[in-house]
């Protein structure tokens, strides 16, 4: 394979995985701008969207559109439920709610290994085949993937700019006060918005889920990429999020395919921690007071 | 609290059976939550069934000593810290007779020596030589090594597949790190070359990259030993995705249906694998079917191996009419052979390489994947493949 | 104005000054009969979990230091595994006695959380967190891949246990006697910076950053001092797990123990120093007790935190005030 290939090839697998860091990190940084709470729980619900993509999808059938507006619906009411019963008790006190997250995924894995087993599954692709470009190959579900996030984070991104419940969000997470003066309640803001941010994650675990496959561990990894994004993009900053996401999964892509993996997380990390000397709140981040 | 109701539920028992009768507990440190859950279940599966099948004959008779077992189950999260904690708890509290595990090489590392120290007997699976070194004597290994599969199984590969340049990924842990040397040596003892070996960190999903990578080399066969099942299924997806032709074989570590599960029939069609055994003989298949109708889901290929091994500790304390003395049942156990187990016949090995017989051999093959299900093309013995 | 910061405190914790001189003869009566606990616990299972409580309390106290000053480390475990693997490899390498490996490794692991600190100045409040996790992120791949020092994954065996002037703690019992007075050393310490100088411009700090520099406390200066200490005594703990396990991997200390940590000084109540130690104390020992339970002890142990934190939020030792609302 000559260079030119590689870079073609490394280019759009650093997109698909850039997308699926995107759709995480987009949720994980809505939660902490607005709540300013670190989720923990933020990969098991990435996991459990991508056991609903299981269940519906591969089990009963039901076409893969449905499947995402499923596991969107599902997670999103969880979610909302999960904010209402643990979250809220806890909103003067982020620490402790963060801790509180920690205690929700430790109880949500392992609910999940009792009644799902251990053992992977896997789900079929939902388009088979493949595009041959020259000498490039581009697989359907991976291209899927692309399109998919960027329709998804496109809609999400017209919510929170057109919509007025969207616009409330962006008030509060940049003046609570302010926004409370505005009429805008808060407590009906919380929930919303905690469960937007976990559907995302949801979203992600369905749509990534025919790529890899569903087990109860599959969200840990997305979780901790989704912190490294947001550390990279900005806390609480959603262009951040983007362009951070995307931009974690070329340089993962490229470090791997020329470097080598363990050599590309490496240095991934100190580019992150390099990036915050210089700009020490992330690419598109707020300075901090 | 069920403490509280074992501890009135003793004296009962005591009335209630012969004199002779007492309980036995066994304890198990496998990692039951967590990515390597799988493994864990498999060898707790095979300790809940082998008591089964003891009970079911009235209880292990050893001596004029009837005693009733029971089980003892601890995560060790495959986690040395928690693995260490869950046998002082075995040794100290419970009292195990025998400890089933741990499962990896670092917490077996962590634990071994205590449990040597305490004369307990282990049966582990951890690639580190440790599991079957001469300082550890009750240490007793359930699954086969890379050291001792690599070469028949490899010299097979190379003789009947015709393999040349190889290419392999291999998690970034202890099992990647020991196995690499074991695998290339193997391939260039066998007349093959080993030009692209490429790590990854545990919790990767998507190694198209490094795929690239390793396809960039020009290789013809491409090795998938030493990856978690979950990602092997992974890489066999992602190789044929990326238009990856040559064969793929598994020499060592079995996950057949983890990886069919995962990376598809289509995929996995022509897959050349290792399994722990011959699945074919009518005893495994019977294994498989009840481990399956008891746990659901698939078995893990570890299974049938600690069952064996389980039975043979039950055996060495029949032989020796001792439960206690662990020196006796350690030997005489590592006197057995031909020993029936559902994975065939099973015998303690291991003078070749470590100067121990404490690694447990049962027939193991070669399976070629047709139709989606894995088909024997050859059996091995420790030194050859056929 | 924009909230700040994730970790600062905003219930003021008590005046460190009016507390009273109690806590020292808890201590006193804590030795006196801490002598008897390893011939009193029912086995040795029993010693081994109150040494891992020990540990775990050293942990969450020295955490506790940089907390105090309005900081959070969440890679704390990767200091407490930087002290393991140094005093380990001194003493399995170089044939270093494990007592004295053990004070290099606290002096090394400070060190270097100094450093780190100094170049991490610039970053305020959650920034500063996020590049802790980094770095034990860092700390987790260099362990598992410089593999010439390491031993990479496969990690250091029969590393010498800890021992003082000929007197050996190799065995749980001993190990305790040594673990405990380690234990309230730490204590001590923790205690008296508290009481110091240093405490009072450490509360201002947490209290309220702008305020404290206004007044001309130089906070970055305290803030790294803390850091420095607290990482450094985690340094210790970790060296002392190493010979106390006597083995040791990149798998011993990870991101989810620095958590584990913080979330002892969560749900014991972070207002007060002795609440890291209430949380060490609950948490550590749980597992243990909730192991009946099999397939459930995980969901269980998540949701008793859960429980606590949501019923009380100001953590267990919020339970005292609640027998006595008005001491003090």
């Amino acid at each position: 394979m000559d260079f030119m290939t590689l870079t073609v090839q490394a280019g759009v697998n650093g997109l698909v995985i850039g997308m699926m860091y995107m759709l995480m990190a987009v949720g994980f940084t809505l939660v902490f701008g607005i709540m300013r709470i670190v989720n923990f729980a933020h990969g098991e619900f990435y996991m459990i969207g991508s056991l609903v993509a299981f269940y519906t999808f591969a089990q009963w059938e039901v076409p893969f559109v449905l499947t995402l507006v499923l596991a969107a619906v599902c997670v999103g009411l969880i979610g909302m439920v999960v904010e209402w019963l643990v979250i809220r008790p806890l909103r003067s006190d982020e620490l402790t709610g963060m801790i509180a997250t920690l205690g929700i995924s430790v109880v949500l894995q392992n609910a999940v290994l009792m009644f799902f087993g251990a053992s992977p599954r896997a789900i079929p692709d939902v388009v088979e085949g493949s595009l041959h470009v020259g000498p490039v190959v581009f697989t359907w579900s991976r291209l899927l993937v692309i399109a998919a996030a960027a329709v998804i984070v496109g809609g999400f991104w017209l919510f929170m700019q057109k919509h007025k419940l969207g616009r409330a969000m962006r008030a509060v997470a940049q003046d609570q006060e302010a926004a409370l003066i505005q009429g805008i309640s808060v407590d009906r803001i919380f929930p919303l918005a905690f469960g937007i941010s976990v559907a995302l994650a949801a979203v992600a675990g369905a749509l990534m889920a025919p790529v890899f496959a569903v087990s109860p561990f599959v969200g840990t990894t997305p979780m901790l990429k989704a912190f490294i994004v947001v550390i990279l993009g900005g806390l609480g900053s959603i262009p951040g999020a983007i362009l951070g996401g995307l931009l974690l999964g070329l340089i993962e892509s490229y470090g791997a395919t020329m470097l080598g993996s363990v050599v590309a997380d490496i240095l991934q990390l100190a580019l992150v921690i390099g990036i915050l000397l210089i700009r020490p709140s992330g690419l598109l981040g707020h300075r901090e007071a | 609290m069920r403490s509280l109701a074992l501890a009135l539920s003793v004296p009962v028992i005591a009335l209630g059976t012969a004199a002779h009768a007492e309980t036995m507990t066994i304890g198990l440190v496998a990692p039951l939550s967590g990515g390597a859950a799988a493994w864990g279940s498999a060898m707790k599966g095979a300790l809940e069934l082998a008591i089964e099948d003891v009970q079911k004959d009235g209880g292990l008779k050893v001596g004029d000593t009837t005693y009733d077992l029971k089980i003892a189950a601890y995560d060790s999260h495959y986690k040395p810290n928690d693995a260490v904690t869950a046998m002082n708890r075995l040794i100290f509290e419970d009292d195990a007779a025998f400890v089933v595990g741990p499962l990896g090489s670092a917490p077996l590392a962590a634990l071994v020596p205590m449990a040597t120290e305490n004369k307990k007997i282990t049966l582990t699976a951890g690639f580190t030589p440790i599991a079957a070194a001469k300082e550890y004597p009750y240490s007793f290994r359930a699954i086969l090594p890379t050291e001792v599969y690599a070469k028949p199984q490899i010299e097979w590969v190379v003789k009947n597949l015709d393999a040349k340049k190889v290419g392999g990924l291999f998690p970034n842990d202890e099992t990647g790190q020991a196995m690499v040397n074991d695998l290339a040596k193997a391939y260039e003892a066998a007349g093959a070359s080993f030009p692209a070996q490429e790590f990854y960190e545990r919790g990767r999903v998507d190694f198209v990259p490094i795929l690239t990578r390793v396809l960039a080399q020009g290789i013809d066969t491409f090795e998938l030993d030493g990856s978690p099942p979950q990602t092997a299924g992974l890489l066999v997806k992602q190789l044929r995705e990326l238009g990856f032709k040559g064969n793929i074989v598994r020499t060592g570590g079995d996950a057949t249906p983890d990886i069919l599960a995962v990376a598809g029939p289509e995929a996995s069609e022509g897959l050349y694998v290792h399994q722990e055994y011959d699945p074919s003989l009518p005893s495994a298949v019977a294994y498989e079917e009840r481990f399956e109708k008891a746990y659901g889901g698939t078995m893990n290929a570890f299974s049938p191996g600690f069952y064996t091994s389980i039975m043979m500790v039950f055996e060495a304390m029949r032989e020796t009419g001792s439960v206690d003395d662990t020196d006796a049942v350690a030997a005489a156990m590592s006197k057995i052979s031909d020993f029936e187990g559902p994975a065939g016949k099973a015998r303690w090995i291991g003078n070749d390489y470590w100067g121990t017989q404490r690694q447990l051999f049962v027939p193991y093959s070669i399976g070629h994947v047709t139709d989606g299900e894995p088909k024997v093309v050859a059996t091995c013995s420790p030194t050859r493949c056929e | 104005m924009r909230e700040t910061s994730m970790v600062l405190d905003k219930s003021a914790p008590s005046d460190p000054a009016r507390r009273s001189w109690t806590p020292l003869v808890l201590v006193i009566v804590a030795c006196g009969a801490a002598a008897f606990v390893p011939s009193l616990l029912p086995n040795l299972f029993y010693v081994h979990i109150a040494n891992l409580t020990l540990l775990s309390g050293i942990f969450a106290l020295s955490l506790w230091i940089i907390y105090s000053v309005g900081q959070l480390s969440l890679g704390h475990a990767a200091f407490a595994g930087l002290g393991a693997y140094i005093s380990a490899l001194l003493a399995l390498r170089l044939g270093v006695p494990p007592l004295l490996s053990l004070v290099i490794s606290g002096l090394a692991t400070a060190t270097s959380a100094a450093l780190l600190g100094a170049v991490i100045l610039r970053l305020r409040g959650v920034y500063f967190v996020l590049v802790t996790f980094l770095f034990g992120q860092i700390f987790t791949l260099v362990a598992l891949n410089w593999s010439d020092v390491t031993n990479g994954a496969n990690g250091l065996i029969s590393i010498p246990p800890m021992a003082l002037f000929g007197l050996s703690f190799a065995s749980r019992s001993s190990f305790f006697y040594f673990a405990f007075a380690m234990f309230i050393l730490v204590l001590l310490l923790t205690w008296a910076l508290n009481r110091s100088m240093f405490g009072r411009a450490f509360h201002s700090i947490q209290q309220n950053i702008d305020l404290a520099e206004s007044c001309g406390i130089d906070t970055s200066r305290f803030q790294i001092v803390a850091f420095a200490i607290g990482s450094g005594i985690a340094g210790v703990g970790g060296a002392m797990m190493a010979h106390y396990i006597r083995y040791i991997s990149p798998d011993t200390f990870t991101f989810q123990n620095s958590v584990a940590f913080i979330t002892m000084i969560v749900v014991g109540g972070r207002s007060l120093y002795w609440g890291a130690l209430v949380g060490a104390l609950f948490l550590t020992p749980l597992p243990e007790l909730l192991r009946d339970f099999a397939g459930m002890q995980h969901i269980l142990y998540g949701a008793v935190m859960i429980v606590v934190l949501r019923f009380l939020p100001g953590g267990l030792i919020s339970l005292a005030s609640l027998v006595k609302p008005n001491r003090g």
